[in-house]
């Protein structure tokens, strides 16, 4: 094989690097048996370069596909899908090390490990990862580099410096993609990922689910309010409605649940002060949306319920980002239909006797619905139940022994009892279910809801006002509307009792709060203007800059900002074609020179380095020893026998001392 | 070290008898160091046959003055066969050019012919008389002297010859205190040469020799080397740029001036130390350049850039 078609060594190194590198984002979700292929595969191709083992002959190689292969299958049950495709790239780009003979194959690699950077962008698009994947594109950059560099045996850091160089020239160019390129919609479907776990508010509640979800110290969504931020305790943002009470779980109904007379929204008449905002969520894998009560959106894509709850009916896989109105102060449904209220009306036949022969009691005592609400709360808050996150088991009749024995619940078990109450005694209810409250950002006045603000809370109907919010958690516990529920559970201790290393639970120390509120605010620029410049955002923004659009104008914009990146490049290689690349150790002295020069002592062009420092010692007698050890140092390098690596650093070093100490008494100029 | 102690001792034993000239007196040891023949342009009087003198004592080279002078032929200093009557043969008798250092005095005062007698003589280091070719002796040296050419009665070397010499060298009036300290000394010794002792033997200039054959040119200073010869080829002032012996010349006396300085390697001081006598000579200033070959080297000097632009 020719020289020039072998893989240089410090090629391979880079390449293994980057390898490693590349791996390591997905080592969480791949099985642990591919992080040893690409442990034996590095060795491996070490070992074939050091001329211990040769390269694997055709059968092996078959194999090993086959054994690849048969690895994913058993460890997803499948080879489609987004992880186990994503593992077996992985799997394919860690064999591909042992054909590593000559540059071609290397390419293949190296166009492979780019596309193997992109794929971490379909389980996260996280500004953490983004950067990390940026350090990726250098390191795979630094190896291609490499490659071009035939004849260097040592490992050596100068191909990074130019792979780096090469992608700050190409920074302007992406700057001008990301704005122009077209957003097209996917071509073919991705298939979705079939591991990740639903997250979030889900469309059932039981006992225990809403409380579970207040262990996670995760973003669920963010929200930007274009005026004021209502006060905490108004922040309901209604996800699901659940209407149907079954075998003590309470569910939303599906759409063909619906009669097709209802399954529209009817007409609301609004009133009172509109709030804008935007919602950034996270992906959760389910269709519905968070709004504040009364909820529109003229985004596509958008739904509105019959029951006044924004849904996508795609499911949320990335993040989204949506605008909402709302209209808090809107009557919802003044005139009830038959159907609608027998269904929030609906209880099992048999079940809880005594919570429904105690509503049947309090209700008879009551002189109007919104007078038994107020004696239910009063109950609630005048008997001795308490708020907490570790309630007791409950069994059959779970809120018989919640309302008279155990006394001890989370917001679901008193959603739950108080709805159930409510339908007992005539009076239709539902739950709700959603986050309640939310975290305000100070750096860019953003709310951030985290998993742990999830709550339920009921919706009563009332003839003449329409749905009336109840929140009986609120009689219990006020804090825990107020302040939240890091306040609500401040004597129990269970605030994040799992996750030790969320940092939300130190909030309390100062500066780790001010440092998750500053990347949380930077976590929503990065959301709404990179993540969310769709393709709506796109034409949005063109228009605004550009004016009408057209395929001309676009063209010509796309070129021009090519153009104007390009072309300053291009001249400035121009203007530095045919000049030599200085050496490092030429360009310190030079630029000692220069701060000399600045200080107004110029080296004469004819002035030999030693004869200058003389005279700079003359001049300035403070940093003359070190301007003459320097230039000793220098000159012996430039002038003397040839020498060791070490003494060349230490001139480098001699030669930089010189330059602080210049710069420090800069500063002391008289 | 051992090598600079020994010209240290050298050129204060020629500052004996020529005061305040060290930088020349260096230079001229410099020259011979690196093989070199001298020329010493001056007015008459300023000390050059002085200079030669001492060299020679200090040395302790075996020497012969020549005066030349119009009617000086090439067999004045070649030697000539005589017909011996008595054995009927011929026998060469060697002229004053077997000698160690020979002192040239006033060489422009010679005709071209004779001049060129001498020349080929120091360029191949032996004579070729009625066809038989003999050796000079090792080491050969040759100091010339020249009165400045606008006055009478000179021929003046062409530019192909002063090629052949080293070094040129201007002596130039004496300091005052050196001239006053002069005047005293006379006064004090009377009138007389006085003798020098040797300073550095055959051995020891042998092995200073061996020195500057080891020092070491980095490629940074071939390079600046470089540049400094490409400018005189470049530029609009020169009429005739360096020649490769004029490089060649430069770099081996900044080897020599390193050597002298005690260092194994040479740096852009030492060539620019001896750059105005090596280079001086060999340059022409085009027509419409005010200056002379001194005033070349100076700007040469200036505009050069030691570290590589």
């Amino acid at each position: 094989m020719k020289a020039v078609q072998q893989v240089p060594r410090n090629a391979l190194a880079w390449l293994l690097v980057s390898m490693f590198a590349l791996l390591a984002p997905h080592a969480q979700r791949v099985p642990v048996w591919v992080l040893a292929v690409y442990a034996a595969c590095a060795v491996w191709r070490l070992q074939v370069y050091r001329g211990r083992w040769s390269f694997p002959g055709r059968p092996v190689k078959f194999g090993l596909i086959l054994v690849a292969c048969a690895g994913i299958w058993l460890s997803y049950g499948s080879l489609l899908g987004l992880e186990p495709t994503v593992a077996l790239l992985l799997t394919a780009f860690a064999l591909k090390l042992l054909e590593l003979a000559r540059r071609q194959d290397a390419y293949v690699l190296l166009f492979l490990a780019y596309f193997i950077c992109i794929t971490e962008f379909l389980f996260t698009q996280d500004l953490l990862i983004v950067l990390y994947a940026v350090v990726n594109v250098l390191l795979v950059t630094t190896a291609l580099v490499a490659l071009h560099q035939s004849g260097r045996q040592r490992f050596d850091w100068s191909s990074l410096r130019h792979a780096a160089v090469m992608l700050a020239q190409a920074f302007p160019l992406m700057i001008v993609l990301f704005f122009l390129f077209p957003r097209i919609g996917p071509l073919w479907t991705v298939p979705i990922k079939t591991q990740a776990a639903k997250t979030g508010v889900s469309d059932f509640m039981r006992p225990g689910d809403i409380s579970r979800l207040s262990q996670s110290g995760e973003v669920a969504f963010r929200v930007q309010f274009e005026g004021e931020i209502p006060p905490a305790s108004e922040l309901y943002w209604r996800g699901l409605v659940f209407s149907r009470l079954r075998d003590g779980t309470w569910s939303s109904l599906d759409y063909y649940d619906l009669p097709p007379g209802e399954r529209r929204p009817g007409p609301v008449a609004t009133r009172g002060e509109p709030l804008d905002y935007s919602v950034i969520m996270m992906p959760t894998r389910q269709n519905w949306l968070y709004s504040l009560r009364y909820a529109e959106s003229a985004q596509g894509g958008v739904m509105q319920a019959p029951d006044f709850r924004l849904f996508r009916p795609v499911e949320i896989e990335d993040q989204y980002r949506y605008r909402a109105r709302s209209w808090p102060a809107a009557p919802l449904e003044p005139e009830l239909s038959a159907w609608r209220r027998a269904t929030e009306l609906r209880l099992p036949q048999h079940g809880n006797p005594e919570t429904r022969a105690l509503a049947r009691r309090l209700r008879e005592e009551s002189g109007s619905d919104a007078d038994y609400i107020e004696r239910v709360l009063a109950m609630f808050r005048e008997q001795p139940f308490v708020y907490t996150l570790q309630p007791p088991l409950l069994g059959e009749q779970a809120m018989d022994e919640f309302l008279f024995q155990t006394r001890r619940g989370f917001c679901e078990h008193y959603a739950h009892a108080f709805t159930l109450m409510m339908r007992a005694a005539g009076v239709p209810a539902r739950v709700v279910a959603g986050y309640q409250g939310g975290e305000i950002n100070p750096v860019n006045r953003t709310v951030i809801v985290h998993q742990f603000d999830a709550h339920a809370w009921a919706e009563v109907w009332l003839a003449g006002e329409g749905w009336r919010r109840v929140d009986p958690t609120a009689a219990v516990s006020p804090d825990r509307i107020e302040q939240g529920l890091e306040q609500a559970l401040a004597g129990e201790g269970s605030f994040l009792a799992d996750s030790p290393l969320s940092a939300v639970r130190y909030r309390s120390i100062d500066w780790v709060n001010w440092l998750r509120l500053r990347y949380d605010a930077l976590t929503y620029r990065w959301q709404s203007w990179v993540v969310g410049f769709d393709s709506d955002r796109q034409m949005d923004f063109l228009q605004r800059w550009l004016g009408q659009l057209s395929a001309r104008t676009f063209l010509a914009v796309l070129f021009g900002g090519f153009a104007l990146v390009l072309v300053p490049v291009a001249l400035s290689l121009l203007r530095h074609r045919g000049r030599v690349p200085r050496d490092p150790l030429d360009r310190l002295y030079l630029a000692l020179c220069d701060r000399l020069a600045a200080r107004g002592l110029a080296r004469r062009r004819g002035e030999a380095p030693g004869e200058f420092a003389d005279r700079v010692a003359v001049a300035l007698p403070a940093v003359g020893d070190t301007v003459r050890r320097a230039t000793g140092l220098y000159t012996a390098q430039r002038y003397g026998p040839p020498t060791t690596q070490e003494d060349s650093r230490r001139a480098r070093r001699a030669l930089r001392l010189a330059l602080r100490q210049l710069a420090r008494r800069g500063k002391y100029r008289e | 070290m051992q090598i600079q102690g020994l010209i240290d001792r050298a050129v204060s034993e020629v500052g004996k008898v020529l005061l305040g000239k060290e930088p020349q007196i260096r230079l001229a040891l410099c020259c011979l160091f690196a093989r070199g023949h001298l020329l010493i342009e001056d007015l008459p009087g300023m000390g050059k046959t002085t200079l030669s003198h001492a060299l020679a004592d200090v040395l302790g080279l075996s020497y012969t003055r020549v005066q030349f002078t119009s009617d000086l032929l090439p067999a004045d200093i070649l030697g000539v066969s005589v017909y011996n009557r008595n054995d009927a043969s011929f026998s060469f008798h060697p002229g004053p050019i077997f000698t160690q250092l020979l002192l040239a005095d006033e060489i422009n005062r010679a005709t071209p012919r004779t001049q060129s007698a001498l020349l080929e003589a120091m360029a191949e280091g032996q004579v070729t008389i009625e066809g038989e070719t003999r050796a000079l002796p090792e080491p050969f040296f040759v100091i010339a002297t020249q009165n400045p050419i606008h006055q009478s009665g000179t021929y003046p070397l062409p530019e192909s010859q002063l090629d052949r010499f080293l070094m040129r060298l201007e002596l130039g009036y004496p300091h005052p205190r050196a001239e006053r300290e002069m005047f005293r000394r006379k006064t004090l010794h009377g009138p007389g040469n006085q003798r020098l002792s040797r300073c550095i033997s055959a051995d020891q200039l042998a092995q200073i020799r061996e020195a500057v054959a080891a020092v070491h040119a980095s490629d940074s200073l071939l390079d600046y080397l470089q540049r400094l010869v490409a400018h005189t080829r470049e530029s609009p002032e020169f009429e005739v740029g360096l020649s490769p012996r004029g490089a060649l010349a430069l770099l081996d006396s900044a080897r020599t001036w390193a050597v002298m300085n005690s260092r194994g390697h040479v740096v852009p001081e030492d060539l620019q130390m001896v750059l105005p006598a090596v280079v001086a000579h060999r340059l022409v200033p085009s027509g419409d350049y005010a200056g002379d070959g001194m005033a070349l080297v100076a700007q040469m000097q200036r505009n050069v850039d030691v570290i590589k632009p």
